[in-house]
């Protein structure tokens, strides 16, 4: 009885199969065609990324009917990693091997059903129709086979075992087939051992990251709550010990108590300093409260503006308060600016960082007359891209300069 | 001079003990010393201290409940001094704490403990009704001014007098640090007040309301 089922499902799925492989077929072939021939137009290109991106689609549609019919369950890919602009969109388009691989699953699979599709009409309807012979046969209508007239009865039941035997081969070819179609499904319409390696090692990064900044966090606040009160309070007291002194002879022990007074409160602000390099208390209240400390510190006057709906992960946050801070920091060093403008958007999921100054431009990444050496814009590229961002520089001599950087806005 | 009666909010104990024990040998009275906000609220309904000491940085998230809670003590009773102190200058903070007013506000660096005398000077200062605010403060204020603005028509000297008075510095402080006479200053300062659009009427307010204007210049 379950194999009758299975026998009912497996044809199910390849006569539902059939059309959409037809469309599908035809789908990757206009996609293909139509976007290689105008891909030197202004047009061919967006077309072409969009049958791509498309071909996603049908595979999700292809999926869902194995898993339906067969039970044949199937990850789905790695979502689309989408660019913002209509030039990402081409790029995010014609990049994505996912689409690809789907629309080569649309081409070969108008065969594959084709021939499953023969194999269900000759070894499954057909061999019926053998079996059927001793009921229906006669003297003046029997079935012929060249000049073999099937006209008695034991060729007439020779010819049903013919058909059962057909039947049995029948299933099994079918079967075979669809093996072979889910080979296809798997390979081209799932994840790659590679998408599943790098979603594992994503995972692992993003932790490692998040776990890095949360300790950053917890360092600057030990050092806080403990070392930097201590020293306040040590200060305090020798600041104390001073005055009391002030009156007595003792000039050597006063020297002394000034000495140490003046030692402790410079390691207050050293600490201060280091503290604050390592995690920037003003993010505890959110990137603009932060953005806003750091623009009203700088030395150029800067606008802000801030548009975030959504908060973004730690790692993320420091990113982009470390980044804007350097580059700030350039832009006074070397720009020669008179104003400067700091944006972040977001667009979807993506965190788009824009710095942007009137100075004298020329900057570029491992330049080290703009570029701090070991670090500067270099670096910058660097940060941004532990978290999965990227940084570009337009920065013409003569200026202005716009560095843009894009980061996802969780992980 | 009477002592004042204080309330220290601070979570750091060794700090706290410093500053008490700093403030009682001034002769000051320390009414209760607390580690976090809502122990604040409770002392100051209790006590009604003449002056508030209040770390910005306070339990449980240690980012600004010294700040709100300072805003939330003004809120329920006007007018009591509040002296804030912070490991970072915030301008930020600093223009949300004046916004509710800016008598007997004051907002410094901790380091500024270690000057004990300047330290002590400046919370009797806020208690008594003065505007104090970090000379890091007004230098991060002044180095964000910079942009077209009110501020744009002040000239460096009447600058450099109305950041004194964003210290919450008299007159004759002013006066001295600045090497003129004091009435050079005042002459300054009824320029200042000329230039921002300020209304000749009530002296001290009109003070309040320069810092204020200079405040705002920064954000």
């Amino acid at each position: 009885m379950t194999r009758l089922r299975q026998l009912r499902n497996q044809v199910g799925y390849v006569l539902t199969s059939l059309p959409l492989a037809v469309v599908g077929f035809a789908y990757a072939v206009v996609t293909v065609v139509v976007g290689g021939a105008l891909a030197l137009t202004l047009l061919g290109l967006p077309l072409l990324s969009s049958g791509v991106l498309g071909a996603r689609g049908w595979g999700w549609l292809h999926r869902a009917l194995a898993r339906a019919t067969l039970g044949l369950r199937v990850a789905g890919p790695r979502p689309v990693r989408r660019r913002p602009g209509p030039v990402g969109y081409v790029r995010s388009g014609l990049g994505d091997g996912t689409g690809w691989r789907a629309l080569a699953y649309l081409i070969v699979k108008l065969p594959v059903t084709l021939v499953a599709t023969a194999v269900i009409a000759a070894f499954l309807c057909y061999p019926v129709f053998l079996l059927s012979h001793p009921l229906w046969w006669s003297q003046r209508a029997a079935l012929q086979l060249g000049d073999f007239l099937f006209d008695t009865w034991p060729r007439s039941f020779l010819l049903a075992g013919i058909g059962a035997g057909m039947l049995v081969a029948g299933t099994w070819l079918l079967r075979l087939v669809l093996l072979l179609d889910g080979l296809l499904i798997r390979g081209l319409l799932g994840p790659t051992s590679l998408d599943a390696r790098v979603d594992d090692l994503e995972e692992a990064r993003a932790l490692a990251v998040d776990d890095a900044a949360a300790l950053l966090r917890r360092i600057e606040r030990d050092l806080h709550d403990g070392t930097q009160a201590q020293l306040v309070a040590l200060a305090m007291k020798l600041g104390l010990a001073k005055e009391k002194l002030a009156g007595d002879a003792a000039p050597e022990a006063r020297a002394l108590v000034e000495t140490a007074h003046r030692d402790a409160k410079i390691a207050i602000t050293d600490l201060r300093d280091l503290a604050r390099g390592i995690h920037p208390p003003m993010l505890d209240n959110g990137l603009e409260a932060a953005l806003d400390t750091l623009v009203a510190r700088g030395a150029v006057p800067v606008q802000l503006r801030v548009e975030v709906h959504d908060r973004p992960s730690p790692a993320v946050e420091t990113t982009v308060y470390y980044c804007v801070a350097e580059l700030l920091t350039n832009v006074a060093k070397h720009a020669a600016a008179q104003r400067a403008t700091v944006e972040v958007r977001q667009l979807d999921g993506l965190l788009r960082v824009q710095v942007a100054d009137d100075g004298g431009g020329g900057a570029m990444i491992g330049k080290t007359t703009h570029a701090l050496p070991g670090g500067g814009l270099a670096g910058l590229r660097d940060r941004a891209r532990t978290v999965d961002g990227t940084m570009r520089i337009d920065s013409p001599p003569g200026g202005p300069t716009l560095v843009t950087l894009e980061l996802p806005v969780r992980r | 001079m009477t002592g004042l009666r204080v309330v220290i909010a601070e979570d750091s104990g060794i700090l706290r003990d410093g500053l008490s024990y700093l403030l009682a040998d001034r002769g000051h009275l320390v009414l209760a010393a607390v580690a976090d906000p809502e122990a604040l609220r409770a002392a100051v309904d209790e006590h009604r201290p003449d002056v508030a000491v209040i770390d910005i940085r306070m339990p449980p998230t240690y980012t600004d409940e010294g700040l709100r809670a300072a805003l939330a003590v003004r809120a329920a009773h006007p007018g009591t001094p509040v002296l804030l102190f912070s490991q970072y200058v915030e301008t930020r903070y600093a223009a949300q704490l004046l916004a509710g007013g800016a008598e007997g506000v004051g907002y410094l660096l901790k380091d500024r403990v270690a000057e004990v005398g300047e330290f002590v000077d400046a919370l009797t200062r806020v208690a008594g009704g003065a505007t104090v605010l970090d000379p890091e403060v007004v230098t991060q204020l002044l180095g964000a001014a910079r942009g077209p603005g009110h501020l744009a028509g002040l000239s460096e000297r009447e600058r450099a007098v109305l950041a004194l008075m964003a210290e919450g510095r008299a007159n004759v402080a002013i006066a001295s640090a600045l090497f003129l006479s004091v009435g050079a200053v005042e002459k300054h300062i009824t320029s200042i007040f000329g230039k921002l659009g300020l209304p000749p009427t009530e002296t001290d307010h009109r003070r309040v309301l320069a810092v204020l204007r200079y405040l705002q210049s920064g954000r």
